[in-house]
């Protein structure tokens, strides 16, 4: 009883106006919002009425579709890329320079001889096998060759192919050995492969080639490899080309630069890098103006008569532009130049910078990728080649037990070698050629968010000329070997210009494409649009619907009291109380103040009975809900058109 | 009663006057303007003074102006496109690569076929230029093979006769092989020099086509140098050879896939002849395409770098070159598409011999939207210039094919350079005699977009692009060409005895630097869900209008409008109609007629001040039974009513 009272007391003071009822409640709703439709449903026609009806669900139920496409779109996190192009002044690349052979073969040999001994002797039985039987083979060094020999494979019967070892006296532990086909194999059939076994043996596995030119590439590189492996980073570094014995000459812009300028890194495949201006321990090296004159000039001394001819076929200097601070992945991605020209090279960076999560997926510095970085040990930043090289180690070492040399080793790792390893090429060339492993390293490593290309426009031109031969070769000798003869040779020398272009810079740029400010004033737009409507509509509509709650909790509160009496009434037979009466008048009684107190629309009232109009009774709406229901229905009769 | 329908019908007695109800247009207009939800017009009809109300008239219609505007400006806006870089880190599909050597045929084998025009070109050479040895060293046996033919009359020579022109004598020009000078008539086109003026020398050199039986209408083109001259003249002759030579006979003159390709590495893995495809090109014999998915899988690359991409080794057989035909050694290379037609001739990349020339390779992919955003095409289907290439569509297909299909239906035969169409032939002396001539002016017409060849085709919507840097270096290095000689002479035994010389090979690595692949994606800026909220942005800035008060300005301006004029007029029918009746005359349908009757728009102004107070106060009169309403009861007119007691509000009602 008290509850009521009090609800519908809270109710009054919560609104002061729409009605006790659902449908006073709407039709108040209608009238006084300020969205457009629902006014035209109450104030029309019966036929109008419907239309009006239909009209307004039908564009409230557009607005909400059309809502929630906006949001949908904006929960795609979509992204807008700007463009900019020009010149500014700007870090000069980092620039890394390696020698195409990693090593000094004059400094090597005593590490290599057993194995250019074999390689001779191989590239004899190949090329000419009857006149090879004549030399006894006995010096050679057969550990090396045991462990992955070469063989001949004989395909004339695919079903059954003959292998034959190439060095008959060492008995072969293949499966298919024939040996009645003869020592030699010229016909159109036959074909090199190298033969990769583990446990002792057992379980072999042949690589074949389709040239002999890249099985033995193949198998003195491995071997190769093996042999490195066992030595220490300090020798090896020994054992590469110096800088002083490299770089001759280097000018930057006006600026004269020397080999000291270069950090010195020690790159597997290439021996001693050296890199310019890597932005480590000093600052970048900007560069203001654009063309030759104002870039990197170097004169290189690639030494080729030093090759260790097996190793590497080609011959030059490999060069890469990265950004500071950044490893140079120079196997992948750097360029060549050639001896006894000049190589003129035009950069335009072409720089993409991205959002990051969720607008794009990319990772900023790799923290969120799963895989070590190996290469932080440089103290370089996180690219996706570092990580898909660390992920190829971090196999290898959880399948074969020890590192490839060519990756960095992460701590308590070794690289591989024969000896304590005689399985690794197996397991090397397995994983190696794995098509899963490489799918799961791609799947694992993410793309930077920032990426940048270094575009090169390359020229070459022969240099030195021939008149200038002389003159030039004499002074670069001087200066490096101070030695009144010439030590350089057309064969060797490189000269490489690296600039600037006359526009130097590109970058894409993302933005979001859609902020909040994006979606607010298209859903507003919306709204706006069909119906008229705006944020406080919605704050309207909210207050209906509290309204309408509190309505149902006094009707629900009524219903179970009458029920409880009801109850009560079954249980105790008598007169029944007039319970609903008391309601009513306490309701009505709760009423009181609203009719005393006229609200500031029942103020203005008083105006219009002033005007004189004759024949119209003097309206007293304010009143309305007061009036006997009689009343209303003559005047509204009356009224009617 | 319910409480509900209290509301409503004190709603409904406040009301002024429902729409259609009203008795007259002015009165329709007021309830309009009174009642609608846009704003600005509520503001024409309470402002007083004639200024405040001319402003309100004028600002309101300078509202909707600029709605008209803005919305248009919108809808003009609609098909732009927003472009977006999207960068893709992963396996990537390697393109197809195709491999040429620059030298069509084996001269060996097809000398029996050119020995004619050869020896006419070396005697051209002779007689012009006074060159008589031109046989290189190894040719020298040849050469004196026939001295029984140098008797007989020369074909070529005097098909297409090779002239001299004297800058001295216009008009006139030497007939070098008979010496016998000719008139020379029609328009002389210089075929290089148009630009730059640069022969001083006396002499041009240079051919004439004519017509067959017309040789007044000749065209005639020179050279600022022989070599030019000499090497299109031999080109015209030998492609009318060869053209007559059947395909078969021509792939096996040429190069097979094992003597080009001596060693094929790709991926790690090793790959030879077999996973080359044959593609016979006109001008550059056999060429052969890498990975051009013949047996349905397109091989992909998951590391980046040349360890990982293709290898291979050309052989670049010098000895067997054409000396009139090509004039450079080396091969040339095509990246492109698997379903792409390798124009090698007009895209390719040479490669030197005795380097080792290596490719590195971004891939880039763009994707246009097609119409009516841009005027590209998906596959060429919308392209009225039919396909005679057995490759997917692009823009380069597309123009020749236009070219070709001209050419048959002005000339009659087909080009040789290019596919032919169904039901044609290629061009050759002994059935289209003059197609040189006709050749040529087509092909003039066609560089100066007369044949609207460049206003039909169109560009695709979606290429990949692969952008390449290439980087030489000396292959093989001092020390390692002994041994590497060796081996690979070993490696070509079978297909030639001879002792390899590094100037016949050349090494070429093309490989993905990285896996990053860009693509560069068109998107439609606008969807028709923006495009609305900026029209309700729009309307709702101006006016606060929306789709409602549209529907309320056809509901009132069309319908009740309407229907009031119709009312009035059937009113106006219906009294003639009594009057007549009481006095007799001549009889007219009651008509509707005022519906369409367009003096009445008059009406349909919004009621100003000066045109309200003209109003005759008995108008509302006219409608009898209509009790006075009680309008100014109006909550909304309330602040007002007190303070204009004179206005048309009360005076009209």
């Amino acid at each position: 009883m008290h509850l009521r009272k009090y609800l519908l007391k809270g109710l009054h003071r919560l609104q002061k106006g729409p009605g006790y009822t659902y449908k006073e409640l709407l039709v108040w709703y209608c009238n006084n919002t300020n969205t457009h439709g629902p006014k035209r449903i109450i104030c029309e026609g019966p036929k109008k009425k419907a239309m009006w009806f239909l009209i307004t669900l039908l564009f409230a139920s557009l607005v909400c579709w059309q809502w929630s496409e906006f949001i949908k779109t904006y929960l795609n996190w979509e992204v807008t890329v700007s463009l900019s192009l020009g010149f500014k002044t700007m870090d000069f690349p980092a620039v890394t320079i390696c020698n195409a052979s990693p090593f000094q073969y004059s400094k090597t040999k005593h590490l290599l001889m057993d194995l250019d001994e074999l390689m001779k002797a191989v590239l004899e039985r190949i090329l000419a096998p009857e006149a090879s039987y004549a030399n006894t083979t006995s010096a050679l060094n057969f550990t090396l060759w045991n462990n992955t020999p070469l063989v001949l494979i004989y395909e004339q019967d695919s079903s059954h192919p003959v292998v034959l070892d190439l060095f008959e006296n060492i008995p072969s532990a293949s499966v298919g050995s024939n040996a009645a086909q003869g020592r030699t194999c010229s016909a159109p059939g036959c074909k090199l492969a190298m033969k990769l076994c583990s446990l002792n043996g057992t379980v072999c596995t042949f690589r074949n080639f389709t040239s002999a030119t890249q099985a033995v590439t193949e198998w003195y590189a491995l071997q190769a490899t093996n042999i490195f492996s066992q030595v220490s980073r300090q020798e090896l570094v020994e054992m590469g080309y110096s800088a002083e014995h490299m770089i001759l000459a280097c000018l930057f812009g006006t600026e004269p630069c020397s080999y000291r300028n270069f950090t010195s890194i020690f790159y597997p495949n290439y021996g001693n890098c050296y890199i310019f201006n890597w932005g480590m321990t000093e600052k970048a090296l900007p560069s203001a103006n654009p063309g030759a004159e104002f870039g990197l000039k170097l004169i290189l001394d690639i030494d080729q008569e030093d090759y260790v001819p097996f190793l590497t076929s080609t011959a030059g200097a490999r060069l890469m532009l990265h950004e500071q601070r950044t490893y140079p992945f120079i196997k992948e991605e750097g360029i060549d130049a050639m001896s006894g020209t000049e190589t003129s090279i035009g950069v335009l960076v072409d720089k993409l910078q991205r959002m990051g999560e969720p607008y794009s997926p990319c990772t900023m510095n790799g923290s969120d990728v799963a895989i070590r970085n190996l290469y932080s040990s440089y103290n370089t930043t996180y690219s996706s080649q570092a990580c898909l090289h660390s992920c190829f180690q971090d196999h290898m070492i959880h399948n074969c037990s020890c590192g490839h040399f060519l990756y960095p080793l992460p701590p308590g790792a070794r690289y591989c070698n024969n000896q304590d390893f005689p399985d690794w090429a197996y397991c090397y060339f397995n994983l190696w050629m794995s098509v899963t492993q490489r799918e799961t390293c791609i799947n694992m490593c993410k793309e930077s968010c920032n990426d940048t290309q270094y575009t090169m426009t390359i020229s070459m031109a022969d240099w030195p000329s021939e008149a200038s031969e002389d003159w030039i070769f004499h002074v670069l000798s001087q200066e490096r070997d101070h030695s009144t003869n010439i030590t350089l040779s057309r064969k060797g020398v490189v000269k490489l210009n690296i600039y600037f272009q006359e526009f130097n810079y590109r970058t894409i740029e993302e933005s979001a494409a859609n902020n909040i400010v994006w979606l607010l004033s298209n859903l507003g737009g919306q709204f706006g649009f069909w119906m008229g409507g705006s944020v406080l509509c919605l704050i309207e509509f909210g207050e209906i619907i509290i309204d309408f709650m509190w309505i149902t909790i006094i009707k629900l509160v009524a219903f179970f009291k009458g029920l409880r009496q009801k109850q009560a009434q079954a249980a105790y037979t008598g007169p029944p109380p007039t319970v609903a009466e008391l309601v009513e008048a306490h309701t009505n009684f709760g009423f009181q103040p609203d009719t005393t107190n006229p609200s500031p629309h029942v103020e203005a009232y008083p105006d219009e009975q002033t005007l004189p109009i004759p024949g119209t009774p003097p309206p007293n709406y304010d009143s309305l809900r007061l009036q006997p229901l009689d009343t209303i229905e003559s005047e509204s009769e009356g009224d009617a058109i | 009663m319910a409480p509900g329908e209290k509301i409503k019908a004190k709603i409904k007695k406040n009301l002024p006057v429902r729409g259609p109800q009203a008795p007259t247009i002015k009165d329709l207009m007021h309830w309009y303007c009174m009642n609608t939800n846009t704003h600005g017009c509520r503001r024409i009809v309470v402002s007083r003074g004639r200024l405040r109300r001319l402003l309100w008239i004028l600002f309101t219609l300078t509202a909707v102006a600029l709605i008209i505007w803005q919305c248009a400006l919108l809808i003009a806006s609609f098909y732009t496109v927003s472009v977006s870089v999207k960068v893709h880190f992963q396996k990537l599909d390697f393109p197809a690569v195709t491999l040429c050597n620059i030298n069509p045929y084996k001269y060996s084998v097809v000398r029996d076929l050119l020995a004619d025009l050869d020896r006419e070109t070396r005697k051209a050479l002779k007689t012009l230029f006074g060159f008589s040895e031109v046989t290189s060293r190894k040719r020298r046996d040849t050469e004196s093979e026939n001295p029984a033919q140098k008797g007989i009359q020369p074909k070529f020579l005097n098909t297409i006769p090779l002239l001299a022109f004297n800058e001295n004598e216009k008009g006139k020009a030497r007939d070098f092989f008979t010496g016998k000078k000719r008139k020379v008539s029609g328009n002389i086109i210089h075929k290089s020099s148009d630009v730059m003026q640069v022969h001083k020398s006396k002499e041009t050199v240079g051919f004439q086509l004519c017509p067959s039986n017309d040789t007044t209408n000749c065209a005639t083109y020179t050279f600022s140098s022989g070599v030019n001259a000499i090497q299109e003249w031999y080109k015209l002759h030998y492609m009318n050879i060869m053209a007559q030579v059947p395909l078969e006979k021509k792939i096996n003159m040429s190069y097979s896939a094992e003597e080009l390709v001596v060693t094929c590495f790709f991926d790690g893995m090793s790959c030879d002849a077999r996973n080359f495809t044959l593609f016979h090109h006109p001008m550059y014999g056999n060429c052969y395409t890498f990975n051009n998915r013949e047996n349905e899988t397109t091989l992909s690359t998951s590391m980046g770098g040349s360890e990982y991409g293709l290898q291979v080794i050309l052989f670049i057989d010098e000895e067997e070159y054409n000396p009139f035909l090509v004039s450079s050694t080396g091969a040339k290379v095509l990246i492109h598409q698997q379903n792409e037609y390798p124009f090698i001739e007009d895209v390719g990349t040479e490669i030197e011999t005795a380097m080792s020339t290596s490719i590195g390779m971004h891939l880039t992919e763009s994707f246009k939207l097609s119409e009516p955003y841009s005027q590209c095409t998906e596959d060429g289907h919308d392209v009225p210039v039919e396909n005679i290439y057995n490759a997917s569509y692009s823009l380069q297909i597309c123009l020749y094919s236009c070219f070709q299909t001209k050419m048959v239906e002005k000339c009659g035969c087909a080009q040789y350079s290019q596919p032919l169409p169904p039901n044609a032939n290629y061009c050759n002396y002994q059935q289209n005699p003059d197609w040189m001539y006709c050749y040529y002016k087509l092909y003039q017409a066609f560089v100066n977009e007369e044949l609207g060849c460049q206003t039909v085709c169109r560009e695709t919507c979606r290429f990949k692009e692969w952008t390449q840097t290439s980087s030489l270096a000396q292959w093989p290095s001092e020390v390692s060409e002994n041994w590497l000689l060796r081996v690979l002479t070993w490696d070509q035994r079978q297909q030639t005895n001879k002792q390899l010389n590094k100037t016949d090979l050349a090494k070429l690595l093309i490989f993905y630097k990285d896996l990053n692949q860009r693509s560069i994606v068109e998107s439609p800026a606008n969807s028709i869900e923006v495009l609305l909220s900026n029209f309700g942005g729009q309307l709702g800035l101006w006016m606060s209008c929306s789709v409602v008060c549209v529907i309320e300005i056809i509901e009132v301006f069309f319908i009740d409008f309407f229907s009031i004029i119709a009312r009035r007029q059937w009113q106006k029918a219906k009294e003639w109609w009594a009057r007549k009746k009481a006095h007799p005359g001549p009889e007219a349908p009651p008509s509707q007629q005022g519906q369409d009757n367009p003096t009445l728009y008059i009406d349909e102004d919004l009621p100003t001040f000066t045109s309200a107070l003209h109003l005759p106060p008995a108008l509302g009169a006219q409608v009898p039974g209509t009790p006075p309403p009680k309008y100014n009861t109006l909550h909304l007119e309330r602040a007002f009513s007190n303070q204009l007691p004179d206005t048309q509000l009360t005076n009209e009602f």
